[in-house]
């Protein structure tokens, strides 16, 4: 299980990752990170929003009302440009970071 | 079936956002407490339960209020000042005085007759007033708007659709009565009346007109968001 100080890190990542395939809203955007990272990370109402709209404030992601087939209305979130450009070195910095950490723990067990 | 907004809007109370910014969070969180509910539902779950396992995601309303509020704020209050402000005061000030030069330029241009009624002497001022005038609703309107799009306050919205009559308002309040001392070419005895007048034809009016627009915009849109609210309840 991933401790909370390195969720707390990869969260932004995460969500951005999720939206560059396609604008989600934010309850779908929480159920498809916890699918693909088979629940190691879990976001709660509390947690999602108040990231969403950081990230929001500062230009990354977008958000807009729509409605859905069942007439229910959502707020979709779509990554913008300042959002993929962030993206890029952001996932450069994490996967180095994970290299780094596993060269080390392979030291370590020889 | 449970009024989630009305469950969101009583617990996130201290949220100090401008009333459609507010609506906007109070929706999004309720959409989202109403869907896990049913995600629950559908899992087996009792309506008590599922509820109850929705609400458990947020322990404490008040942090989460902080949070979002700051969130949505605190990095950014110069952005957002900017949005909801000066931007829309500088553009509903720019579009109207350029207005104003456009008419006196490409407008019915006025011509000086001799004095034979009062209306001979309002008349040429008249072609370049009342089309600038009639043409303030639509940058009041504008103004409103924008201001109500980047989320600002009902304050922030009316201050930046009677901006442009801002600048007429700071002349008859200091620069009038200040020649007025000091210029001994000026008959003192006319200056109240021109004084009135003026403050009249450039402020009290422009800014009703201005307003009239605003108010128009500000009804439609609270209108759309009355509705919204109860289609997502």
């Amino acid at each position: 299980m991933i401790g909370p100080g390195i969720k707390r890190g990869t969260a932004e990542l995460a969500v951005l990752s999720v939206l560059e395939d396609g604008p989600l809203h934010g309850y779908e955007l929480a159920r498809r990170i916890e699918q693909q990272t088979k629940g190691a990370l879990r976001f709660t109402l509390a947690a999602l929003y108040p990231m969403l709209y950081r990230m929001e404030q500062r230009g990354w992601i977008r958000g807009s009302w729509e409605t859905s087939q069942q007439g229910r209305r959502r707020r979709c979130y779509r990554l913008t440009a300042a959002g993929k450009t962030k993206l890029s070195p952001l996932r450069k910095e994490w996967s180095e970071l994970f290299s780094a950490l596993r060269r080390l723990t392979k030291v370590s067990h020889a | 079936m449970r009024d989630w907004e009305a469950v969101v809007e009583r617990r996130l109370k201290g949220l100090a956002l401008g009333p459609a910014e507010s609506a906007e969070v109070i929706a999004e969180l309720a959409a989202h407490l109403a869907e896990t509910c049913e995600e629950l539902r559908r899992q087996g779950m009792t309506e008590e339960e599922a509820e109850q396992r929705s609400l458990a995601q947020v322990e404490d309303w008040q942090k989460l209020s902080r949070l979002i509020q700051s969130a949505r704020t605190k990095e950014n209050v110069m952005t957002n000042r900017v949005k909801q402000f000066w931007l829309p005061s500088l553009l509903t000030l720019f579009l109207s005085m350029s207005l104003l030069m456009l008419v006196q330029f490409f407008g019915p241009n006025p011509w000086v007759i001799a004095r034979k009624s009062a209306w001979s002497l309002i008349a040429p001022v008249a072609v370049i007033y009342l089309p600038w005038l009639f043409s303030l609703p639509l940058i009041g309107a504008m103004g409103a708007y924008l201001s109500n799009r980047a989320g600002g306050s009902r304050r922030a919205m009316l201050s930046s659709i009677v901006f442009p009559v801002l600048p007429y308002f700071a002349f008859f309040l200091v620069a009038l009565p200040v020649t007025a001392i000091f210029n001994d070419r000026l008959g003192h005895s006319i200056m109240f009346l021109a004084l009135f007048v003026g403050l009249l034809a450039w402020v009290v009016a422009p800014a009703a007109a201005l307003l009239t627009g605003g108010a128009l915009v500000q009804l439609f849109l609270s209108r759309r968001l009355d509705a919204r609210r109860i289609a997502s309840s």
